[in-house]
């Protein structure tokens, strides 16, 4: 695509540099997608300027007395990943990755020595992993395992992996691992994960609804999220929306939860559903581009200033050097930027590292809307081949053969 | 049981990349035009009031609302911690990197304290390095990006703490 014949439509430049990640910092700079309004001096004492965790939030107190004794015995290799993890956990709840950051600062005093522990090379892949750096996250958990072979967490986590690349053989190897090594219940939810995966979604609910005891309490969020998911993938939306609601009420604000349930909305059509929801999440970006394809589907009057806002944060993606963030990327290109050639070069690009049942959608949907049905081919294989049940996948497969040449 | 949740979070973690940006910081100089016995260059830093108040606690009353009143109270310590961790120097030689006001800017992701500043470098050198450092320790995703407006146009830098010093040519 010639960035040139961007310049006719408003929202193409910013697809155009989603196609070059090597494009110059400069040329986004030049396209002021990334600029400041003029800097100001607010009115009034009173103006709130910006969002911050609150010292109120019970999770950002846990975080805060953790820092504190860290702080007070800096050289405790245990602390620091108890910190690490805890940083972990609330980013992801939140919806914030400047908390693998911290993470990453507070273990790196270990991760460069070479006798680094085990259980700190697990949470150096698991923020690897969060910024999809796969092969590097595989490295780090394959050296964790030579070091301590029955480091169920370094299992674990390589599942998740496999699941995450579509490679469920090496995935049902690994669930073995984690059950010889780490118990029953992390046994279950390897296991229960994996069939929602493999065709299997009834009976990877059966397995989750076993984990019992504290496992369910602790977990009970993830477990009813999971199981929303295998709902979902059965056609059964009624249970599905049962399970998501008590998610969200066992975790109230949790990101990943809340932006699960905003696509169920949004493709149950309620997108109205999606702007309570979603309100006060904004800080978010992927609970912010779902509050945009809300708007969108809305054609309320905010629209186009939510595609905007959006446009602006994926700019500054980029700006800041060529992260990869395939799969909300081309969601965006195709829905919002309605650019299907660009959405579906995005789509495939995101293919070829990461391969869950959203990723495949977004090819298959680029794929139709670029008239180019022959570019999902591989998906459409990958999809026979792993089994993978899932109504609109299996709707969309059905479009691209019949289109196919 | 802390450790097995621990363990599952590692499954959860597969799915919310990007779920927001990390944090970035915006360089902004501008040379201004050559005098015979120093080097002047103004700019503007703007840093996000979020990564402010992780390492600076700016939201005193902790209702998770960040106010200006807050924020204007707690100017000099945001400046204290930004100045620290910028230094310039011309043909080797430090320039003096001067402090004026202090306002707000807002960006597609949050609103940021803009903090503008003066650089002076003495003896006319044809080379200023940025050496920046904010963050990195805590936070060794953060980025700054630079930008530099002079007569040869204008040119822009991604500041990591792999690249944390940055060449400005002024001739």
């Amino acid at each position: 695509m010639d960035a040139s014949a961007g310049l006719r439509r408003p929202y193409i430049p910013t697809s155009a540099m989603f196609l070059r990640p090597l494009l110059s910092v400069a040329s986004l700079v030049a396209a002021g997608l990334c600029a400041a309004e003029p800097a100001y001096v607010p009115a009034s004492d009173a103006q709130v300027l910006q969002r911050v965790p609150a010292a109120s939030d019970p999770a950002v107190a846990r975080v805060a007395a953790l820092r504190a004794r860290l702080a007070s015995d800096p050289g405790s290799v245990r602390l620091a990943d108890e910190l690490a993890r805890a940083y972990i956990d609330f980013g992801r709840k939140v919806g914030d990755a400047h908390y693998a950051g911290y993470a990453e600062a507070v273990i790196a005093p270990w991760t460069s020595r070479p006798d680094a522990p085990p259980a700190v090379l697990v949470t150096q892949a698991t923020l690897l992993q969060y910024r999809h750096e796969f092969a590097k996250a595989r490295s780090l958990l394959g050296k964790a395992l030579a070091k301590e072979p029955g480091l169920a967490q370094a299992s674990l986590s390589l599942a998740t992996l496999d699941m995450v690349q579509g490679d469920y053989a090496s995935a049902a190897s690994r669930c073995s691992e984690v059950s010889r090594h780490g118990g029953v219940r992390l046994g279950l939810a390897c296991a229960g994960s994996l069939r929602l995966y493999t065709g299997q979604a009834a009976q990877g609910i059966a397995l989750l609804a076993r984990i019992d005891g504290e496992g369910a309490r602790t977990l009970g969020p993830w477990i009813e999220g999971l199981l929303a998911e295998g709902s979902e993938r059965l056609g059964r939306f009624d249970d599905a929306e049962t399970h998501h609601r008590r998610a969200l009420a066992l975790a109230p604000g949790d990101n990943f939860l809340l932006v699960a349930y905003a696509d169920f909305l949004l493709d149950r059509g309620r997108a109205k559903e999606v702007l309570p929801l979603l309100a006060d999440h904004v800080e978010s970006d992927t609970a912010y581009l779902r509050l945009a394809l809300a708007q969108s589907a809305l054609h309320t009057p905010d629209a186009s200033r939510y595609r905007w806002v959006m446009a602006a944060r994926f700019a500054a993606y980029a700006q800041r050097g060529g992260e990869l963030f395939g799969r909300e990327e081309a969601r965006f290109l195709l829905a919002l930027a309605k650019d299907p050639e660009a959405a579906l070069a995005a789509a495939l690009r995101n293919w070829e590292n990461q391969r869950e049942p959203a990723d495949a959608r977004i090819v298959l949907e680029a794929a139709l809307a670029a008239r180019q049905p022959e570019a999902a081919a591989a998906v459409v294989d990958f999809v026979a081949r792993s089994k993978l049940e899932d109504p609109r996948i299996d709707a969309l497969v059905r479009a691209v053969k019949g289109t196919a040449p | 049981m802390k450790a097995f949740a621990a363990a599952l979070s590692a499954l959860l973690v597969a799915s919310i990349a990007h779920a927001h940006s990390a944090s970035d910081a915006y360089l902004t100089l501008t040379a201004a035009s050559p005098q015979r016995t120093s080097a002047v260059i103004d700019a503007q830093w703007d840093i996000a009031l979020r990564d402010l108040d992780f390492v600076l606690g700016l939201d005193d009353d902790g209702d998770g609302n960040l106010t200006w009143g807050e924020v204007r109270k707690h100017q000099a310590a945001i400046a204290r911690y930004a100045y620290e961790h910028l230094r310039a120097s011309g043909d080797g030689t430090p320039c003096s990197i001067e402090p004026a006001r202090q306002a707000i800017a807002d960006r597609a992701d949050g609103a940021y304290a803009a903090l503008f500043l003066r650089i002076v470098c003495r003896g006319a050198p044809r080379k200023v390095t940025i050496d920046y450092r904010l963050f990195f320790a805590v936070d060794p995703s953060h980025r700054g990006i630079l930008v530099f407006r002079s007569i040869q146009g204008t040119a822009t830098s991604l500041i990591s703490p792999d690249n944390a010093r940055i060449e400005l040519r002024l001739d």
